[in-house]
């Protein structure tokens, strides 16, 4: 019987009750700050002893509040986080940091603003290109949130204590990526499932919380006997976000899904923050640049005046040739939660490059609801079939 | 005998005929030189920003927005449609966007970079490049980088910074915007210099750019007369007329010219009581873009008496600003440019209405234009247009006890647009337009 209070049975227990742990810091007086995005910066939440949360959707609540502020067609995701927080399942949040990641996120921000009432509430800018000047106003950005955040922790954001905190999300970065190595084997040592369970496990607790516990994972997962069965296929998921195991194991009932691209995975965690002086600059650059979302405006030369398409994709997806071939994979999964206008218009593209590697994809698209899942599993069966 | 009447309905005004002809000559003579050889832009909406650039530097520009209303009024949309859908774009996506993808897969996949035969009013050449910007949605930019796969034309992506009602408050926000963006221009610039082979010359562009802004601030005027009562303009004759100043469409001086004609017979219409509709029963804000395949419902609406007189913000002219003193052109534009964004905000902050930069003005538009109600158009394949508006019906009720009536519909599919539905609301929501003016008169609001 495994100790619910270690690992991976931890993990599955936080995943269950998100909230349990932050709701205890709480009660012992901590300040518990919402964000709905992993552009938001968390370092400077942690430097000045705030406890980031990820506020996500839920797939099986029924919408029910969030009508009389979003209109039904409309980002799935952000109807769902606001309708949670519209029935108060967040009450328990001391603030909310929200940033302009994608056109959905930017408008939410200010519906939620405007609807719930926190102490705090800060929304951050965010440019599209990742060109010099957009760099300076993003970092200016930053600048701003920090002046609010400091006038509401009553305390200055120090260079040292930023960059402890950057050094301590760089230590969950490394042991992520870390966790991800263990999907390399065939069979993985750790299913999709149970890492959507430790990601969502790790937003929502303190930094240091998190590494102790995937330093734990880490360790079980290696020495595990119970890995998962070998199956017929080493799929990758393209996503925005998948953050529900029950999504996962549609997957993963006849395949092994052991890389992804989503930001309920890995993809906020695949870099790493430079330790430099200006710290607010390397968080600038690493959230600006780094983030591999289809959010950024990308091109094979910044300002380039001929267009080459072959190199417009490597510049784009160029990074996934050698994940494919390291964790050996052989299908990808493209899954567009309805109305991602960012991730929609990269599907043929992204196609093409996966074809240009000889890798057969399918595109799937889901309402972000439990009502999906059968057709789904239908859908993805077949293309497991036609790949066998 | 149905059109006839229903031209009697709003009585448009004259001086919009003027103007919306020279919009037009213009749109057909870009074409000739377009399909002539000279270079061409495709450019999305950018709100002042991008297109002095390529105005002073006498460059052709198509705008694949416009082009989407017009091959979803010909009829020429739906096999482009089909075309994004069978390379695999979710039908989901912006219906102009879905429109360009299957409209450059058929000119350069069929075609080899010909106009399709079939394309509506001379159709768009292959671009030189491509002109995008992030203000407002995602789409804007993630479409013409999507157009990658069909054609080599390079993409500019405009910056468009977004702040929050209340953050923009914070010292120094405001000059760190200007700074983005004079930056980022004067980099465009350049890149212009570099696509078309020729320097820019700095002294037509400063004519370009007052000119720009004067036109503005004369279109602003017109709008302004519109508070009088009875309202002596309809939004038909603004959807008509907004070319000219929105994309700079046609020259500039004539347009100033027409414009300041606009304003002579706007402002004679207001000294002698003349409606915009036979008898105004009922004053109106229309929100966001119209359905442009149905126009004529509104001459049924104002058979009725609803007189349209505010809509549609993202289409409006900014508040006046005083740029005299800023001497380099380029920090003008950008400076006019973000007014267009943060004109309001002011305001916004004070009335405390901070869920959306796009839902505020409506507020305002209903106050000052004294609105008894809301006609709120949500656009399916317009995600952006459409985030804020039950938002703004929230804040119309709760602030002003102004009432809603939403009908959706869609900027290219005709048929998530039903007129003969929208017109049987039409009696219920006269009901709660009169309700609503006896709680506003009890609530001590002066309309």
């Amino acid at each position: 019987m495994s100790d619910k209070n270690k690992g991976l049975s931890k993990a599955r227990e936080i995943y269950s009750t998100r909230s349990q742990r932050v709701r205890e810091l709480k009660a012992a007086g901590k300040k518990i700050i919402g964000y709905p995005c992993v552009y938001v910066p968390l370092e400077m939440l942690t430097a000045l002893g705030l406890v980031p949360y990820r506020t996500y959707g839920d797939i099986k609540e029924p919408i029910s509040e969030v009508d009389r502020a979003l209109p039904s067609s409309f980002c799935p995701i952000m109807r769902s986080c606001l309708d949670c927080a519209m029935k108060g399942k967040d009450d328990f949040l001391d603030g909310m940091v929200t940033i302009h990641s994608c056109d959905p996120q930017e408008k939410t921000a200010h519906v939620w603003e405007s609807y719930i009432n926190y102490p705090y509430f800060h929304y951050i800018d965010m440019p599209i290109t990742v060109r010099p000047e957009a760099l300076e106003y993003f970092k200016s950005q930053l600048n701003d949130f920090r002046k609010t955040l400091e006038a509401f922790a009553g305390e200055k954001l120090s260079t040292d204590k930023l960059q402890a905190a950057i050094k301590s999300h760089n230590r969950q970065r490394a042991l992520v990526k870390e966790l991800y190595e263990l999907t390399k084997p065939p069979p993985p040592l750790i299913s999709g499932t149970e890492i959507v369970q430790v990601v969502k496990a790790l937003m929502s607790l303190p930094v240091t919380e998190g590494n102790d516990l995937l330093t734990e994972i880490i360790d079980e997962v290696k020495n595990r006997t119970d890995k998962p069965e070998k199956k017929s296929a080493r799929l990758f998921i393209w996503t925005g976000t998948l953050d529900d195991t029950d999504v996962m194991k549609v997957f993963e009932g006849k395949a092994n899904v052991v890389m992804d691209e989503s930001c309920g995975g890995i993809r906020s965690y695949r870099g790493e923050v430079k330790i430099t002086a200006d710290p607010l600059e390397a968080l600038a650059k690493y959230y600006l640049y780094e983030i591999t979302c289809a959010r950024s405006f990308r091109q094979a030369t910044i300002g380039e005046t001929r267009k080459d398409y072959d190199r417009d994709l490597q510049s784009r997806f160029g990074y996934l040739k050698g994940i494919i071939k390291e964790w050996e994979i052989n299908g990808a999964i493209i899954l567009l939660v309805r109305y991602c206008d960012p991730f929609a218009f990269e599907i043929p593209d992204l196609r093409d490059y996966l074809n240009s590697l000889g890798i057969p994809s399918t595109y799937i698209e889901y309402d972000y609801t439990t009502g999906a899942l059968a057709p789904m599993r239908t859908r993805v069966e077949a293309f497991l079939e036609t790949i066998s | 005998m149905v059109e006839e009447k229903e031209k009697k309905a709003i009585n448009r005004l004259k001086s919009m005929h003027p103007l919306r002809a020279k919009v037009n000559e213009t749109y057909l003579k870009s074409v000739e030189a377009m399909q002539a050889g000279k270079p061409t832009v495709w450019a999305m909406l950018n709100w002042y920003y991008g297109d002095p650039i390529l105005k002073a530097m006498d460059i052709e520009v198509v705008y694949p927005e416009n082009y989407g209303a017009i091959a979803a009024a010909t009829g020429a949309a739906q096999q482009y449609l089909e075309r994004a859908d069978a390379d695999g774009f979710p039908s989901h996506l912006c219906g102009y966007s879905l429109n360009t993808l299957g409209y450059t897969a058929r000119m350069m996949k069929d075609l080899n970079g010909q106009i399709p035969p079939e394309a509506p009013f001379g159709g768009m050449p292959k671009p030189l490049f491509l002109l995008s910007s992030a203000a407002i949605c995602d789409a804007r930019y993630k479409w013409f980088q999507a157009l990658g796969r069909y054609i080599d034309a390079p993409v500019w992506a405009l910056e468009a910074p977004t702040p929050g009602v209340k953050e923009f408050f914070i010292e120094g926000y405001y000059d760190k915007m200007v700074d983005l963006e004079v930056k980022h221009l004067r980099d465009f610039v350049a890149f212009v210099e570099g696509m078309v082979g020729k320097k820019m010359d700095w002294g037509k562009l400063e004519k370009t750019t007052d000119l720009m802004i004067e036109v503005n601030r004369v279109w602003y005027e017109v709008n302004e007369l519109r508070k009088a009562k009875p309202c002596p303009m309809h939004s038909r004759d603004f959807w008509s007329a907004m070319p000219a100043a929105l994309f700079l469409a046609g020259d500039l001086e004539d347009s100033l010219r027409l414009y300041q004609d606009m304003y002579n017979e706007v402002r004679d219409r207001v000294d002698r009581h003349i409606s915009a509709i036979p008898e105004e029963k009922y004053r109106l804000v229309f929100a966001e873009l119209p359905p442009w395949h149905s126009l004529g419902f509104f001459n049924k609406l104002a058979e009725r008496g609803w007189n349209f007189v505010v809509e549609s913000f993202g289409y409006r002219p900014p508040i006046p600003i005083d740029l005299s003193k800023v001497s380099d052109p380029l920090e003008r534009i950008t400076r006019f440019n973000l007014q267009f964004y943060v004109g309001y905000y002011e305001d916004a902050r004070k009335q405390n209405v901070l869920g959306s930069s796009l839902a505020y003005p409506y507020v305002k538009y209903a106050r000052e234009w004294k609105c008894d109600g809301a006609f709120l158009h949500p656009l399916i394949s317009c995600r952006s247009a459409s985030t804020h508006l039950p938002y703004v019906a929230d804040m119309l009720m709760e602030e002003l006890k102004v009432p809603s009536l939403t009908v959706e519909g869609d900027i290219v599919d005709l048929r998530l647009f039903n007129p003969e539905d929208a017109l049987a609301r039409a009696e219920p929501f006269e009901e709660a337009m009169e309700h609503y003016r006896k709680i506003r008169k009890e609530e001590g609001f002066d309309w």
